[in-house]
């Protein structure tokens, strides 16, 4: 009997590569896949293991689609202080530290207006309804520090910005931490994180970007060895009207979607959530996406 | 609209990120809570053709203390009923017996090997165990176990050290268990080849109960193990490791089985009478073992060889392996062979002849007479949502018990005196 035995929920496919294995799950409305470059089948799985306990616990706990979970509690407090934990105060953090650097226009506050753009084929809101929204979105009102959030009632936190990019990372590290010899490559719906450096004896992890226009084909092929990366884009959810396409990017400060974005934005970064806040403020910029990350100095792709 | 010191975002961002990251390895293990429990529940079906049934009820239960300490209790119960080889020899005429208990009798037909159908037993095991990490090379591991049956009362401790070296690729194990059992069997004990008592001999029955009484000792008896086992674990490649265990047990007390009889034959291998048997008081038993488990493309397999010898000069072979394929992640199938070869211990005889002096120890029990057996079993495991898991296991179990040079004389030339059993084991297990 041993200790490291301990059991975890998890429902993955895992199979055998030329290169070690590869596994695969759903979690976050997503495929998630991990590259394994270890022949141990028995180490594969426990990584899996982990890998779909730890998706699954970010998704319980900060999906805004599941009533009673943490997220949901914070977001019924009906302005009322909630006691917050250390995983989600240093969550806020950073997104406090996005809005303040995306001046203003990445907010998970932003919930309401998102609300109203459900890109469900519905049309475009109308202009009152998107000024009455407005007024409940304000990041600069959420009070919080390392114990407790409190906010005005009809306000709501979304993390859906981050948790999928934050949920990578975790899993990659975690698994680094515990075998920081063995590359593995996490993958959850095209956003990437890869930390212990793939072995320059075997060929780096290829890594398939999609194309907007043809969404069932990868447009371009990347190859990484180590670091992360992440795309933001409408690849597969927008609305057009009288010619102009609305992308799901929405411009908190004027309600409306970005104009002129690039349909999707690819950057690579030291780690998940960083290349994927990139991303999402590079869409923001509308047509000087490309721009802002030529002075961001990192390496990009973006298709118009 | 531009970006406020657009150039410094993503430094900013990448130190934010640290912060992000870098604090949460507790969140992960307190947020864990449910997943450190982790339940097995079992039944399982143990059937000889014609003999013993037992119906077995397991339950397991762990619970992990943070990272470093995990409790395991497990609570068996199990049922049996049926009958099993008394040990005396099949006749051309019907034999008749007295139940161990001194209260009636039982017929085996002519030609039937005898069994004694008085078995009907209910045993409750509970086991505990304790495992701890004290830092990344030592471990150590303590636990009891109890067992209650009708006629038997088990108590054992174990505790076991655990050290690697090498970078975790080389386990080194030393456990011991003491084990302190005691036997009060039905009717008595008996005394040491006594003559079965038969009402049929006796006018009255004060004659024959003084009779029984006289192949009777008062009391129970007790039986102490202490078991001392040496094992090294080597990881050979990524793929492979190799165990190899020895073991030393010392057992003393009552080991004869107060059940089993021999038949006393005369030259034409009719019975005269039964005795009831006696073995040593003590016994020196040794093992050695080795495994290989190696990880394959997509399952695992695993081949085994055991070799025990004892001052009984009961000496044993097996040789096992398992292969493991799963079929997809969630699903596998499991083969199981197993091949066992044991040569008699020194004081087994399948009779005694009448006129021959009684020796100082005799058994005809044929479990520990000269025997083949082999298992067949398949399983397949499930892997259900949420992390459950349900299998199925069924083993198709054959003992071929031989004889070790005995000259078989007059009727029982006619009759089969080593006759194999068969089994099926059955089990369903759950995992949650």
């Amino acid at each position: 009997m041993s200790i490291q035995e301990k059991r975890v929920p998890s429902d993955f496919a895992l199979s055998h590569r030329s290169w070690g294995h590869s596994g695969s799950f759903r979690a976050m409305a997503s495929p998630c896949e991990l590259l394994i470059n270890s022949e141990d089948e028995s180490l594969a799985r426990e990584m899996m293991a982990i890998a779909a306990c730890e998706a699954a616990r970010i998704e319980k706990k900060f999906s805004r689609f599941i009533e009673g979970n943490p997220l949901w509690r914070l977001n019924h407090a009906g302005g009322e202080a909630s006691a917050i934990d250390a995983e989600t105060a240093s969550l806020l953090q950073f997104a406090r530290q996005c809005y303040r650097l995306s001046d203003g226009r990445f907010d998970i506050s932003a919930g309401p207006l998102m609300a109203l753009w459900r890109f469900d084929g519905g049309g475009i809101p109308a202009a009152t309804d998107i000024k009455q929204a407005k007024v409940l979105v304000d990041f600069s009102l959420v009070d919080f520090d390392d114990y407790q959030l409190q906010f005005p009632s009809g306000m709501s936190l979304d993390f859906g910005g981050i948790a999928k990019e934050y949920a990578v990372d975790r899993v990659a590290y975690l698994l680094a931490e515990q075998w920081p010899t063995i590359s593995v490559l996490v993958n959850f719906g095209g956003d990437i994180a890869c930390p212990v450096s793939k072995g320059a004896d075997t060929p780096p992890w290829q890594v398939g970007i999609e194309n907007p226009q043809r969404l069932d084909s990868a447009a371009a092929l990347l190859e990484i060895r180590q670091g992360a990366l992440a795309t933001s884009g409408d690849t597969r959810r927008f609305i057009e009207k009288d010619g102009q396409r609305f992308g799901h990017i929405i411009d908190p400060k004027t309600g409306y979607p970005v104009v002129k974005a690039p349909r999707s934005v690819t950057v690579l970064g030291p780690n998940c959530v960083t290349a994927g806040m990139l991303a999402t403020m590079a869409m923001l910029q509308g047509e000087h996406a490309e721009a802002f990350l030529s002075e961001q100095e990192v390496e990009f792709k973006c298709f118009r | 609209m531009q970006l406020k010191n657009s150039s410094n975002i993503s430094t900013a961002l990448a130190i934010a990120s640290c912060s992000l990251l870098g604090h949460s390895a507790q969140v992960y293990a307190g947020d864990d809570k449910q997943d450190d429990w982790k339940v097995d529940a079992a039944i399982m079906y143990y059937g000889e053709q014609d003999r013993v049934q037992a119906v077995e009820a397991i339950g397991n239960v762990q619970k992990a203390f943070g990272d470093e300490s995990l409790l395991d209790v497990k609570l068996v119960v199990d049922s049996l009923t049926g009958a099993s080889a008394s040990g005396a020899v099949a006749q051309s005429q019907s034999q008749t017996f007295t139940r161990p208990s001194g209260d009636g009798q039982y017929e085996t037909a002519p030609g039937e090997t005898p069994l004694d159908d008085t078995f009907k037993d209910t045993r409750v095991q509970v086991s505990a165990n304790w495992a701890e990490i004290l830092s990344p090379v030592w471990k150590t591991n303590v636990g009891m176990n109890a067992s209650k049956e009708f006629d038997y009362f088990s108590l054992g401790l174990n505790g076991g050290l655990e050290r690697s070296f090498n970078k975790d690729n080389t386990t080194l194990v030393l456990s011991g268990a003491y084990t302190f059992d005691n036997v009060d069997p039905v009717g008595g004990r008996p005394v040491a080849f006594s003559s079965m008592a038969l009402r049929g001999d006796y006018d009255s029955e004060e004659e024959y109960r003084a009779a029984f009484a006289q192949t009777r000792m008062e009391g129970s008896n007790d039986k102490k193990t202490l078991d001392m086992m040496l094992s090294v674990t080597q990881v050979l490649s990524r793929r492979w490791l190799f165990q190899a265990n020895y073991g030393l047990s010392s057992v003393s007390g009552y080991m004869t089985d107060p059940y089993k009889i021999l038949s006393e034959v005369d030259d034409t291998g009719t019975t005269q009478r039964y005795l009831y048997e006696s073995r040593p008081d003590s016994r020196l038993k040794h093992s050695f073992y080795m495994m290989t488990k190696g990880a394959l493309d997509s399952g695992v397999v695993d081949f085994s060889y055991r070799y025990t010898t004892d001052d009984w000069d009961l000496n044993s072979h097996t040789l096992e392996t398992h292969y493991r394929y799963y079929f997809s992640g969630r699903f596998y199938g499991q083969l199981h062979l197993r091949y066992y070869q044991q040569q008699a211990a020194n004081f087994y005889r399948p009779f005694m002849m009448a006129g021959e002096p009684i020796p100082d120890y005799a058994s005809a029990d044929y479990r520990i007479g000269d025997m083949t057996s082999y298992t067949l079993g398949l399983k397949f495991g499930q892997r259900l949502s949420g992390g459950h898991e349900m299998s199925y296991r069924l083993e198709y179990y054959q003992q071929n018990p031989e004889n070790n040079g005995f000259d078989l004389v007059g009727q029982l030339q006619d009759h089969d005196l080593f006759p194999e059993v068969k089994a099926v084991i059955a089990q369903v297990s759950y995992s949650f």
